[in-house]
């Protein structure tokens, strides 16, 4: 039984001119959890896409037991016994059906299946599912009903019913609770004994701890470390994840100005500890850390979005607690949302009006948008940013990712303010547009404090001045961008100094 | 809604019957049974349609009657909901009742109901629907002869001979019915020429009919008369005359009448000359008569015809007559209909 | 740098087509018509063809706002008729002058508009489901004080007594009234109502930045939000302007029939919604736009026209309203790719 049911040589794929997978190599042995590590944008999603057959390859071939296999649609890789859980618990399961029908979802799908329905037979062959797993639900019970756990359990004793060759378990654990989220881990470790291959995809290091036999870490489109023997090497898996060394920008770290901003005793979450930060003008700060660790939340506090449990904001000195985005930029606090495609770009409207829309009250009298002076703003935008288009009316959706990147920080650079804060600014970019970006928010900065996030090192290292590290929902690490070290940097990144963090490590990242 | 008006309702009837009690009370020797015991009689009225002012007319009359009567009524609506109604009338049934009055409905859906009522030994008459059954008497309005009145008061106007623009929509019956004496009229005066057919139920209908009828007139600017056999049809054609600036030139000539129908007629230079209408009081009157008959043992016949009035711009004007309870008063046919109307019935 | 991008340095037939194929049918449409019926091409027959669908044009508009939104009101018929039915009541029953009447009139609308959009933005009922809701309140709600009758003046009342109030002159105006252009007594109000409600949505939507800012919501309502636009408020104005425009359509009607008429006016929102995705096609916008839901409006306007003129049966209307509208979609989804 145990063997490497999955093997993969060369894959290739691109969208596009972006290259999304670059020759990829991957074994994926049975009875072992392999434990895929990646930042954003690495090429994980796009390599289980193409296994379960939601895409396909350019170049290179997947070997399901040694046979070429190239799935053309999600159900022919579930007939070949490649099974995969969403990170999206709730795709997984269709919520207004009991757990019975649930369990039994593929064979009601199935058109070769009866048409009748014996609803005891459907509930004893549920039942059986679920036994197999030593599960035990209420088959009568809504899975509206259950707990997102249970509903994942649901899900994953479903796919277990077609005895996989493959379980991929794509970010399983992203909306769990610790203890939710340690009977994942039982019901894992019941799969690896049964002699099923699993492809476990995770930031969390708490996860990974728990779970892993061995590591593969992808970065760019390719693998770039595996990890096999034990003990496992976290750090140098988060280390080849993140991938500093291919810095190559110097930083000239400048003075910092006047206080602009400050956070005192910010607690995100009731049992967070306590966030204290300060931002000053002419200064760049990025930071850093993992997904899921409370980035965003910080965001959104700043941003009028989320009401901190506790603490307080300062704004020049004056009290600040935003109510909403129109609130903060009326203080002069601007944010460039993380995931433009959802938080940022608005897809029927040209550059230009993608440009100027947080700030047509001021370029409009009496409510007539002045033409001439929106346009004045976003030419000017597109040669300061280099956005390659033809006019300031193209539609964002003609330009590549990286030109809309740059349409959307353009836009928050269009007009002075006090704070910008930039979320994952280089998201989706190639590393020209980076630079680009990079170059042209540290040109700006002088007048303001700037605070840019994000998960990978590298992207730190080439923009800030001062680079603070985020773990479970606080600052663990505050470094100058000068000489850092970097060991310490990925040591706080993975949050794995003393056994002490690591228990409330587990205990905060499972919250 | 639904609500007020049942409530309305009732009051209505309790305060009808309060009154007539001692009325009914003095004439009930003179009656036979069952009605020498006012008050012990309960009949049923199940529509399918109500919301209207023809509707609303209809039922004022069936109170009316029922108040000289002295028989206690229920009024069940169905809004226009076919299962309903046949659900009500087992209803009535059940409320047991001596008389059930059908106002209109689909013969599919009331045609089983009507013979469980028949077969509960409830007498039955049905207005505007045909339930087929030898045992229900059908009231009618006559379509035929309403539009026979229209037509030849237009060929008295007119002459023989002239240029016609004909609102009709097929399939609805009581237009199906008068689109039969116009085709008949056609045949016989071969002078008349129809230039243009139209017609829409999209509502408001009258706004619809004007927009139609306003590229009817610009396409065939010889017309001279448009027969438009419900009042509705005839608004929205006296509309489009006006905005054309024909009326002058155009008549028209309708079925049905209301008290807006009176007000555009008389109009000054209103090219609506005349319409020919049944009282729909009147009718709703003669529907609790001809039921009273039955339960009296009596038979008012297989078919009871409500006959029609001609209504005239001249008239109206002469009598001036501005809405209909003037209309009812100042021409005493339209107020009364001399059917079903044996020695011992009691009239409103 | 490897960036791609769609060369626009020329336009395929096909851009052609999506551009200016709807209007290309509507100017030969407008031709064939011109020679196969008899009185098509006059003056007058022009400004019937407008007063024809004045009144489904300003609903349409109406509807446009809330498309541009990401919404959609299906209560405006019933506003429209509520507002017929209340102008007839404020007149002929409570004796008002027009000027009361029509401000009654507009504040319903508005009125109905905020409730739409309270219960949409506020209590997140979907927006079919909360002006659907709507709308059968207002069918309800317009016969209550009549008790389902049609008002007209000398109307005997619930309490049975006789209207004595009636239209006013000035009302009657707005739907009789025709200014002279060229040709003495050519335009009438409504018309003149329609271009000016048209051309102030058109600018509305298109040069002030609550029109940008409108747009920016119904395509992406997050990113809207994020970029700091106060998104429910223009929700709630969206159903508002809808309201009000619809109880200007109701306005119209009323002055033009000259009574109060009960009626659920589906027609009016069939035809209104109609109008407003046939705009969708126009000049390849593939969006909501208060130019191309004119055009939409008065394609089907001429189309009934020319059809009624050439005695076509009435059934024949709604099959080709069907038509246009289906050819329209297409335009708008399958040719333009752009969604």
């Amino acid at each position: 039984m145990l063997g490497t049911p999955i093997k993969i040589r060369g894959l290739e794929k691109r969208f596009a001119a972006n290259r999304v997978l670059c020759g990829v190599d991957l074994d994926i042995p049975a009875g072992k959890v392999t434990v895929l590590m990646g930042a954003n944008g690495a090429g994980k999603s796009t390599l289980v896409k193409i296994i379960c057959g939601l895409y396909s390859a350019d170049a290179g071939e997947v070997l399901l037991n040694d046979q070429p296999f190239s799935p053309n649609s999600p159900s022919a890789a579930l007939q070949a016994g490649i099974v995969t859980v969403h990170q999206n618990i709730n795709d997984g399961v269709v919520p207004d059906l009991d757990v019975a029908s649930n369990l039994m979802l593929d064979w009601l799908a199935n058109p070769k299946s009866a048409p009748l329905l014996n609803p005891t037979k459907i509930r004893k062959a549920a039942e059986e599912i679920a036994a197999k797993l030593d599960l035990n639900f209420d088959m009568n019970s809504m899975v509206s009903d259950l707990a997102l756990a249970d509903r994942q359990l649901v899900a994953i004793a479903r796919a277990m019913a077609h005895s996989p060759n493959l379980m991929i378990l794509d970010e399983p654990t992203s909306s769990l609770s610790a203890t939710e989220a340690e009977r994942l881990f039982r019901l894992v470790d019941k799969l690896r004994a049964s002699g099923v291959a699993i492809l476990y995809i995770s930031h969390r290091m708490s996860d990974i701890r728990h779970v892993a036999d061995r590591i593969v870490s992808m970065r760019d489109g390719t693998i770039v470390g595996k990890y096999e023997t034990s003990p496992l090497d976290y750090e140098g898996a988060v280390n080849d994840m993140l991938g500093h060394t291919m810095t190559d920008v110097d930083i000239m770290v400048r003075t910092p100005d006047d206080v602009v901003l400050e956070l005192q005793e910010l607690q995100l979450k009731p049992d967070s500890k306590p966030i204290n930060l300060t931002a000053h003008r002419n200064e760049v700060i990025a930071i850093t850390g993992l997904v899921g660790v409370g980035k965003t939340q910080l965001t959104e506090v700043l941003f009028g979005q989320f009401t901190p449990a506790a603490g307080n904001l300062h704004l020049k000195g004056k009290t600040y607690l935003p109510k909403s985005a129109r609130d903060a930029i009326n203080h002069g606090v601007f944010l460039c949302a993380k995931d433009r495609g959802t938080n940022g770009v608005v897809q029927d409207f040209d550059i230009n009006r993608n440009i100027t829309l947080p700030f047509l009250s001021s370029l409009s009298t009496l409510g007539f948008v002045n033409r001439s002076a929106e346009y004045r703003i976003t030419n000017e935008a597109i040669k300061k940013l280099g956005i390659v288009c033809q006019s300031a009316n193209d539609d964002i959706g003609t330009l590549s990712g990286g030109n809309q990147q740059k349409v959307m920080v353009s836009r928050w650079l269009s007009h002075p303010c006090d704070v910008l804060i930039l979320d994952e600014p280089f998201q989706g970019v190639d590393i020209a547009a980076r630079r680009d970006i990079g170059a042209k928010v540290r040109e700006t900065a002088k007048d303001r404090a700037t605070i840019v996030l994000m998960a990978e090192l590298d992207e730190a290292l080439e923009i800030a001045d001062r680079i603070l590290v985020m773990a479970e929902f606080t600052i663990v690490g505050d470094h100058k961008n000068e000489n850092v070290d970097l060991d310490l940097i990925l040591e706080q990144v993975s949050g794995a100094t003393t056994p002490q963090n690591l228990q409330k490590q587990k205990e905060g990242a499972a919250q | 809604m639904k609500l007020t008006r049942r409530v309305f309702t009732k009051l209505l009837a309790g305060v009808s019957l309060a009154a007539t009690s001692f009325v009914g009370l003095a004439h009930a020797a003179d009656m036979p049974a069952p009605f020498d015991k006012p008050g012990e009689v309960k009949i049923a009225l199940v529509r399918y349609l109500s919301t209207g002012d023809f509707f609303q007319a209809y039922l004022s009359g069936v109170e009316r009657q029922s108040a000289a009567l002295g028989v206690d009524l229920r009024v069940l609506d169905s809004r226009q909901d076919a299962a309903l109604q046949a659900d009500m009338v087992d209803q009535a049934i059940a409320l047991g009742v001596d008389g059930i009055i059908v106002q209109h409905g689909l013969t599919e859906s009331m045609q089983e109901a009507v013979q469980r009522a028949v077969d509960a030994g409830i007498k039955v008459v049905a207005f505007d629907v045909n339930v087929e059954n030898p045992a229900v008497p059908q009231i009618e309005q006559s379509d035929r002869d309403l539009a026979r009145l229209a037509l030849e008061q237009a060929i008295a106007d007119n002459g023989e001979s002239w240029k016609a623009g004909y609102v009709y929509v097929p399939g609805i019956a009581p237009l199906d019915r008068r689109d039969e004496t116009w085709l008949e009229f056609k045949a016989r005066y071969s002078g008349i020429e129809e230039k243009a057919t139209f017609g829409t139920l999209d509502n408001p209908i009258a706004n619809s009919i004007a927009n139609q009828a306003r590229s009817v007139l610009s396409a065939n600017p010889d017309i001279t008369v448009m027969f438009a056999p419900y009042d509705e049809f005839a608004k929205g054609v006296k509309i489009a005359v006006d905005e054309a600036g024909m009326s002058e030139q155009v008549s028209i000539y309708s079925a049905d009448v209301s008290t807006s129908d009176i007000a555009a007629m008389r109009e000054p230079n209103s090219a609506w000359k005349a319409t020919a209408a049944t009282n729909p009081a009147v009718v709703g009157e003669v529907s609790v008569r001809a039921l009273a008959m039955l339960l009296a043992g009596e038979t008012p016949g297989a078919s009871v015809v409500v006959p029609p009035t001609l209504i005239t711009q001249k008239d109206l004007l002469e009598k001036d007559i501005k809405n209909m309870e003037e209309l009812s008063a100042k021409l005493p046919q339209f107020a009364h209909a001399a059917v079903a109307v044996p020695d011992w019935m009691p009239l409103p | 740098m490897s960036e791609t991008r769609v060369n626009k340095r020329s336009m395929s037939i096909k851009d052609y087509a999506i551009r200016y194929g709807f209007v290309a049918l509507l100017i030969g449409l407008v031709v064939y018509f011109g020679i196969a019926a008899e009185g098509f091409s006059s003056p007058h027959s022009a400004v019937f063809i407008f007063q024809s669908v004045a009144i489904t044009g300003i609903l349409a508009l109406g509807v446009t706002a809330t498309l541009v939104v990401g919404g959609f009101d299906l209560s405006i018929g019933a506003v429209a008729t509520s507002a017929l039915m209340l102008s007839a009541y404020m007149m002929v029953v409570l004796e008002q002058n027009a000027f009361v009447a029509v401000a009654a009139c507009l504040l319903m609308g508005a009125i109905v508009g905020l409730i739409n959009g309270f219960l949409i933005v506020q209590m997140r009922v979907p927006d079919l489901l909360a002006t659907l809701g709507m709308m059968f309140l207002l069918i309800g709600a317009q016969r209550i004080p009549t008790e389902g009758r049609s008002i007209a003046t000398g109307m005997s009342l619930p309490d049975g007594s006789t209207a004595q109030g009636g239209f006013s002159p000035e009302f009657l105006a707005l739907g009789r009234h025709r200014f002279d252009f060229f040709i003495e007594n050519l335009i009438p109000v409504s018309v003149v109502i329609l271009i000016v409600i048209a051309i102030s949505i058109w600018f509305f939507l298109e040069y002030t930045r609550y029109g940008r800012v409108m747009y920016a919501i119904g395509s992406n309502e997050r990113a809207a939000s994020l970029a700091g636009v106060p998104v429910k408020k223009y929700r709630i104005i969206a159903y508002m302007i809808s309201g009000v425009l619809a109880s200007v359509g109701g306005i119209l009607l009323a002055a033009r029939l000259g009574r109060g008429d009960i009626a659920s006016g589906n027609n009016l929102l069939l035809d209104s919604v109609a109008a407003a995705l046939i705009g969708f096609a126009v000049l390849g916008a593939a969006k909501p736009n208060a130019f191309g839901t004119a055009v939409g409006a008065l394609f089907v306007g001429i189309l009934l026209q020319g059809l009624t003129m050439m005695n076509a049966p009435y059934y024949t209307q709604d099959f080709v309203k069907g038509g246009v509208l289906v050819i329209a979609l297409m335009f708008t989804f399958a040719l333009s790719n752009r969604r």
